[in-house]
């Protein structure tokens, strides 16, 4: 079980949750590369360590928010709304 | 809104232990309407709950903040239209008659609580979930939306959840139920 801060709704199991991955910026579709488009869609930094990450609170608040998240030890730390 | 008839999706009457430790029963025909209002609008201010508490408005409307930003109000049956009029639609406000669409049962007594938390991972202890809060959650693997609502001296819960899932919810809190001596009704059983 790992245990995600949702901003509004407190600790919640993950299993609440809806894990939407490491967070990204999205390049401007009308000027971006193929190569930039396709970095942005399917390549991640995918650390062993802290990485920052959105959630979905799906039977909780129904909000988007973002958390970091250690992905060597599920340890949880700043979580803000989006 | 034009009031249809109205039909519980829940088949069975309620369910109770003898020694009154925990009963279940269906709250299905409860008004409920939801309201959806940005910060800064006169619906916002004037349902005025925070979300994950309620308040018992002078008309008997209970105001629950269901969601940032959306509230859920529910009401004696057959009251949708008269509440869902009480709402000063003005500016980005959204009201919405949910009466048929969400299935609603309550779970009272001494043992509420141990049999609620055998199938929701909240915490419902006191001090996170008083009396009057409001929380989502899964119950039985089904996002329900609940209220603590204390009743008749007892701790109660209101839980309410898309109504095709109402029967199932229904028969499966009544299974969890048999732990604390609840009988459970001919035809009803999940094995
Ligand atoms: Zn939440």
């Amino acid at each position: 079980m790992i245990v995600v801060n949702c901003p509004h709704c407190g600790p919640r199991n993950s299993s609440d949750l809806r894990p939407c991955g490491e967070v990204t910026s999205r390049p401007d579709p009308a000027t971006a590369s193929l190569s930039e488009w396709r970095t942005y869609l399917y390549m991640r930094e995918n650390p062993s360590g802290w990485v920052t990450e959105a959630w979905y609170c799906r039977s909780g608040c129904r909000r988007y928010f973002t958390i970091e998240r250690n992905t060597a030890t599920n340890e949880t730390r700043r979580s803000e709304a989006s | 809104m034009p009031d249809i008839e109205f039909k519980s999706p829940i088949a069975h009457g309620p369910v109770s232990a003898p020694d009154g430790s925990v009963s279940l029963e269906d709250e299905t025909s409860t008004t409920k309407v939801v309201v959806r209002a940005a910060t800064g609008t006169a619906a916002a201010a004037d349902l005025g709950v925070p979300y994950g508490q309620s308040r018992l408005r002078a008309d008997g409307t209970l105001v629950c903040g269901t969601r940032p930003g959306e509230w859920t109000l529910f009401a004696a049956a057959g009251r949708a239209t008269e509440v869902a009029a009480s709402v000063d639609t003005d500016g980005f406000v959204n009201v919405v008659d949910v009466t048929h669409g969400r299935a609603m049962m309550r779970v009272s007594g001494p043992k509420a609580t141990a049999m609620l938390a055998k199938v929701c991972d909240i915490d419902l202890t006191d001090d996170m979930a008083p009396d009057g809060a409001v929380f989502s959650g899964s119950v039985a693997k089904v996002t329900c939306d609940l209220l603590r609502s204390d009743w008749r001296g007892e701790v109660s819960y209101l839980i309410s959840c898309e109504r095709s899932f109402g029967n199932y919810l229904f028969a499966t809190l009544a299974d969890a139920s048999t732990e604390f001596g609840a009988e459970l009704p001919t035809g009803l059983d999940i094995h």
